[in-house]
């Protein structure tokens, strides 16, 4: 009788634990729930990098769709410049751009740079975003199409070593790169950049109008509102142009509202393709580092369809 | 024989235990209900600006027998704002949805009240509510429509960004309510 009146309580036991459980079930049975909705749902990687510039070159990202990016970009001249010219202050490289968001995918944009004075217009189309759940998208690729009219004749004479006045063709630069990027957590983004820009006319001395180079770039996030930035582009050894050097650059970037300020150190002078990758003369063991910044202010011109409620 | 007569009507009792247990289960599905369509909508009412979004992926259980309830939603899945700029800084500075991709409320019916019948009753629930990962015990009142076994919830409640961990940088503090106003619409059905 006592046996099996413990077995009556282990019973018991048994049967209000099931209905305590119950509680707890009720959470994680939702939890399966959602991960089978999860599975057939994609989650879209957002925010690889905080705007669509880095420091010199561009970003996975594009513009949303319907939002105006203004850009202002400034380089200073050089620290080894001493102290007459107040290590660089007293000299400006600046470009100012736009980009717009044709669609959250196409972006198009240009802009001039005081550099060689400049004139840069691009494509930039998002073609893969990185994605999780039923869509699985290790990168994110964005394709880059840019070209650039080098409008300062004195420069370019001096620059391709030529008496006689450069045709307009022989002004424009073309360049062309493949962004890939993958966000790997919430801290920290790489990108890598095949690149080619190709000069319609090049100095004699060399005989290949186009340029290969690779980009790196990473992003570490060191608040939530702030990140650390380094971009390098590394020049194919056979196809660099006589006394130029790989591009590298080191930022700080931070964001306000609608303002992304991004304060960095690099060794180029110009802030378009042309320019940090193919012509780049600047090095950083002789002291050629140029401090700089890039102010960039997003406004909303066409609210997108998926933002209205 | 006496023993044998024991031992009978022992098992007649575990018998009785095994059909009741069995009997309770068996009428625990019909005692479950789950969200159909829910809606989550909030808004931050500053001096400078008005912000505004909602989702329409709540998810949800409800056991009307307990009186007990788990709720979530997926913080990536609100839509609405004033600029994509300001949905990503939603996600990724002031909710951090990658870390904490939900937010959730469970607990249970404060009153003794039986939802599978037909009426309006207003109720309240006491349970946890997190958000940003940072769990608040909270009592939160709800208006809840019960009309052949369609259970439909109405709710109103603010929630105080302080109270979740969630810092307003100074720069947008006329742009950010720290009080934000949420509304809660739902339905549930037998699962």
């Amino acid at each position: 009788m006592k046996k099996n009146f413990r077995l009556l309580i282990v019973l018991m036991i048994f049967c209000s634990l099931k209905a305590i459980s119950q509680d707890v079930n009720l959470d994680s049975m939702l939890d399966v729930q959602i991960k089978t909705k999860n599975q057939n749902k994609t989650q879209y990687t957002e925010a690889t990098f905080k705007t669509t510039r880095l420091i010199n070159g561009h970003t996975v990202e594009t513009t949303q769709g319907g939002v105006l990016d203004l850009k202002i970009s400034h380089r200073f001249g050089m620290l080894n410049e001493g102290f007459y010219n107040m290590f660089g202050l007293d000299v400006a490289s600046i470009r100012i751009g736009m980009d717009y968001g044709l669609t959250n995918r196409l972006t198009v944009g240009g802009g001039r740079s005081s550099f060689e004075k400049q004139y840069d217009a691009f494509l930039k189309y998002r073609l893969l975003r990185q994605s999780e759940g039923k869509k699985n998208m290790p990168v994110s690729v964005t394709l880059l199409a840019s070209m650039m009219i080098e409008t300062d004749t004195v420069a370019i004479k001096n620059q391709k070593n030529i008496a006689v006045e450069p045709a307009f063709t022989d002004k424009l630069s073309y360049a062309y790169q493949v962004l890939i990027a993958r966000k790997f957590n919430s801290d920290f983004s790489l990108q890598l950049v095949p690149s080619m820009v190709h000069e319609n006319m090049v100095d004699s001395s060399f005989n290949s109008n186009n340029i290969f180079a690779v980009g790196a770039g990473a992003r570490f996030k060191l608040t939530q509102r702030s990140s650390l930035n380094v971009e390098y582009y590394y020049t194919l050894p056979g196809s660099k142009l006589p006394g130029t050097y790989n591009s590298f650059s080191i930022g700080y970037e931070i964001e306000t509202g609608g303002h992304v300020f991004q304060l960095h150190l690099s060794n180029s002078t110009g802030m378009t393709e042309k320019a940090f990758i193919a012509e780049n003369t600047g090095r950083w063991s002789k002291g050629d580092i140029h401090f700089g910044f890039n102010i960039s202010r997003v406004f909303t011109i066409r609210k997108p369809k998926d933002l209205k409620m | 024989m006496f023993n044998l007569i024991q031992r009978m009507r022992v098992r007649v009792l575990l018998l009785f235990i095994l059909i009741a247990a069995a009997s309770a289960f068996k009428n625990q599905p019909s005692q479950l209900y789950q969200i159909t369509s829910g809606k989550i909508s909030f808004k931050s009412d500053a001096p400078l600006e008005v912000i505004k979004a909602s989702s329409t992926e709540l998810m949800g259980l409800l056991d009307i027998g307990k009186k007990n309830f788990s709720l979530k939603i997926d913080v990536h899945s609100f839509q609405g704002f004033n600029s994509p700029l300001q949905k990503e800084h939603f996600n990724e500075n002031y909710m951090e949805s990658d870390k904490y991709p939900y937010a959730s409320f469970n607990g249970k019916i404060i009153e003794d009240v039986d939802l599978s019948a037909d009426g309006n009753y207003d109720l309240r629930t006491k349970g946890t509510l997190t958000i940003h990962n940072v769990p608040q015990e909270r009592i939160i009142k709800t208006a809840v429509t019960v009309k052949q076994k369609v259970i439909i919830i109405h709710s109103n409640f603010t929630v105080l960004l302080s109270d979740h961990n969630i810092p307003i940088p100074t720069v947008v503090n006329q742009k950010l309510a720290n009080e934000i106003k949420v509304e809660v619409n739902a339905t549930f059905e037998p699962r």
